[in-house]
């Protein structure tokens, strides 16, 4: 079951960073070490509102076909569903987390809000991980 | 026949009593619209809510010679040592006439805001305001 191919009232994207340790020696200045060459820990957060509730549904069906945060998955690319990235001009690369080898897992369950009978608010957190 | 509607054509009745001494009543009726714009769209959009129906009327604080004082009895559906209850819905009825035909906005409400007061130089009145709950009972106008 694929990411459901809604489009979002809003979504926030965090680009995350690159593993990297930093210290703080006596004298003030800064090391960072550099784990890795691949981004990681970026975040994107989806706002579904008002939409019905077979709609929310379709993210808690995949939300439970995910095994909850376990399994990874793909939401978009420059191929297949790219409605969460509906409104995104630039390079869909650069809002996801494939290019940096990453895939999406939730990072936590998705919040339903009931708004009123049969319309609901769907809030979906994601996090990219290796 | 061309009509324009006055206040003269008004009427209300509480629990199926037509008020006396009635100077104005006022219904308003919205709705909640929800939005369900989504990105990449270039106009709003919206799906419909929940209705919600709430007005006011003033009555004089009369007393009909017979005992009967609407004023009082609208002022008492919130004006009492017991508290409201959940049953202490009134049956609205805010109506135009028009000769025999009655034009008339129907609904179930709680009286939510009762006010009176007496003044030098004024008639003392009750102002009362009411929250419709559920849906419209009757709807002729």
């Amino acid at each position: 079951m694929a990411f459901p191919s809604l489009r979002p009232s809003s979504r926030s994207f965090d680009a995350g960073d690159y593993p990297i340790k930093t210290y703080k020696t006596q004298n003030g200045s800064e090391v960072r070490i550099l784990y890795g060459n691949r981004r990681t820990n970026m975040k994107m957060a989806l706002s579904y509102e008002n939409i019905t509730d077979a709609q929310a549904e379709l993210f808690l069906d995949h939300y439970d076909e995910m095994k909850g945060t376990f399994t990874t998955f793909a939401i978009a690319s420059q191929l297949q569903n790219v409605a969460a990235k509906t409104g995104w001009e630039g390079s869909h690369d650069a809002i996801g987390a494939g290019a940096s080898g990453n895939a999406y897992r939730y990072e936590g369950p998705p919040q339903v809000q009931q708004v009123r009978s049969g319309i609901s608010t769907v809030t979906v957190n994601l996090i990219g991980v290796l | 026949m061309a009509k324009v509607y006055t206040g003269r054509d008004g009427r209300l009745l509480i629990d199926g009593t037509e008020q006396i001494k009635v100077t104005n009543w006022s219904l308003t009726g919205s709705l909640e619209v929800l939005e369900t714009t989504t990105l990449g769209d270039d106009q709003r959009s919206y799906v419909p809510g929940v209705q919600e129906f709430s007005g006011s009327a003033t009555l004089l604080y009369y007393n009909d010679g017979t005992g009967r004082n609407d004023a009082a009895t609208a002022l008492k559906k919130v004006l009492k040592i017991a508290g409201v209850q959940g049953t202490d819905t009134v049956d609205m009825r805010l109506r135009l006439v028009e000769g025999n035909t009655n034009h008339d906005v129907r609904l179930t409400a709680y009286i939510t805001s009762v006010s009176f007061s007496a003044g030098v130089g004024e008639v003392s009145s009750a102002q009362i305001s009411f929250q419709g709950t559920g849906a419209l009972t009757g709807v002729t106008i």
